[in-house]
């Protein structure tokens, strides 16, 4: 069957997602899904169309002790980090980054490996500044998470950034009133690593400017101020 | 909590939280679970009646949201639609063949064209939190609503016994004591009245803020 075939991907993401498609055919559509774009955007149209359903559904708060049994299976906070793969090592799994994330989780796993104790990350969330498109400005927001040696800094986009083609994304640290400094490039579509990053002594915010191509020319941000976010 | 609570509303601060814990951030991870496990629950509950089971496929779907948080992609899906889809995909998987028999409700036996038997339906599927009963509660997706509405009952009712509860076809046709064949047309057409009519909602949406 030639499931790139439109409608044909179509009846079975709707019967998928419905739940009425079940047992090995089931089974045999999941497998299909990986290798299948033309599938798996019609399973998330589908489920964009059909969960909204369930919100009328009451509430069934779960016993205390489903909680304690997924904290137990993930282990306690410093047990998490040996069981799990820490953070860095998994930028390799993050989209359209492979390469980029591969060379730096090998300089990251070297940079990581010698000292003893490793300090959790630092999660910021930069918030649009604009997040109603106020003013013509871009509503774009990030999470950033700065490793605990404050020398890798990783940003992902929070939704869908709209940015025209002779534009780009620069990511910016400050320390109270001094002038930002530039941290590099980011992405808008997905995980950015920037490595080498010198966080300022004290910095207490990050922001996320537009820029033209290459970036800030005069080593400061000249577009518009996306989004901001404290430490 | 209202059931009525906007879809996407809940979803833009879940996006952070989300998002926090993909990055490793446990605390993050355990507010995301207090803001949405008793949703997850109850939709797993419809669909495997076994609390036991529910409480385990709860459990197995938190761990795997907690280890794929990071694949989750804030821009191409809203996190309770992500997260619910994951709850169901797992509750639907638990059911066995051997499945306990539904419920029969009395159901008419008369056949015949979807729309002549709008009432009786409507009737029949009017207790409580029945599957008709939550169709109506999701009023809150107002384009979702009217949709439903534009629905023969009887289509209403097949897909909201197969979603809802999970029925197989087989299953809501013994439920609805109708042919396999009327059953799986009408879930179908249904899906795809559903499908047609969002789309021109979207558009007229589209349309009116131009």
């Amino acid at each position: 069957m030639d499931y790139s075939r439109p409608d044909l991907a179509d009846r079975l993401a709707a019967a998928y997602v419905a739940g009425t498609l079940r047992g090995p055919a089931r089974r045999r559509f999941e497998n299909l899904l990986p290798a299948h774009p033309t599938l798996r955007a019609a399973v998330r149209a589908w489920q964009d169309r059909l969960m909204p359903l369930t919100a009328g559904v009451t509430p069934v708060p779960p016993p205390p002790q489903v909680w304690q049994r997924i904290e137990a299976r993930l282990g306690g906070a410093t047990a998490a980090a040996a069981q799990r793969l820490p953070w860095w090592a998994r930028l390799a799994f993050w989209r359209g980054f492979a390469a980029l994330a591969s060379v730096a989780t090998v300089s990251l796993a070297l940079l990581l490996a010698t000292p003893g104790p490793v300090q959790p990350p630092i999660v910021v969330v930069l918030n649009a500044t604009a997040p109603g498109g106020e003013g013509g400005v871009i509503p774009a927001s990030f999470v950033a998470s700065i490793s605990g040696d404050g020398r890798a800094v990783v940003t992902k986009p929070l939704m869908n950034v709209a940015l025209g083609q002779d534009r780009v994304l620069e990511l910016w640290a400050a320390a109270g009133r001094n002038p930002p400094r530039s941290l590099g490039l980011i992405s808008a579509q997905g995980a950015t690593v920037v490595r080498r990053a010198q966080l300022p002594a004290g910095t207490d915010h990050l922001a996320v400017s537009l820029e033209p191509p290459g970036g800030s020319p005069t080593g400061a941000p000249t577009g518009p101020v996306l989004a901001v976010g404290s430490l | 909590m209202p059931a009525a609570t906007n879809w996407t509303e809940r979803s833009r601060e879940l996006a952070r939280l989300l998002a926090r814990a993909g990055l490793g951030d446990r605390a993050a991870f355990a507010t995301l679970y207090e803001r949405t496990s008793a949703h997850l629950f109850a939709v797993i509950l419809r669909i495997q009646k076994d609390r036991a089971q529910a409480e385990d496929i709860l459990q197995e779907v938190y761990v795997n949201v907690w280890r794929s948080a990071q694949s989750f992609d804030a821009a191409q899906s809203q996190p309770l639609t992500w997260l619910t889809s994951i709850a169901r995909n797992r509750a639907i998987d638990s059911l066995r063949r051997a499945q306990a028999q539904p419920q029969i409700q009395a159901a008419p036996t008369s056949g015949g064209d979807d729309e002549q038997d709008a009432d009786v339906y409507e009737q029949v599927a009017d207790d409580g939190d029945g599957p008709m009963e939550l169709l109506s509660r999701a009023a809150d997706a107002r384009a979702l609503a009217r949709c439903m509405q534009d629905l023969s009952a009887a289509q209403r009712q097949s897909v909201a016994l197969a979603f809802f509860d999970g029925l197989s076809h087989a299953e809501v046709a013994e439920q609805m004591r109708q042919p396999l064949g009327t059953v799986k047309s009408w879930v179908r057409r249904a899906l795809l009245a559903l499908k047609g009519c969002l789309e021109a909602a979207v558009q007229r949406d589209a349309q009116g803020s131009a």
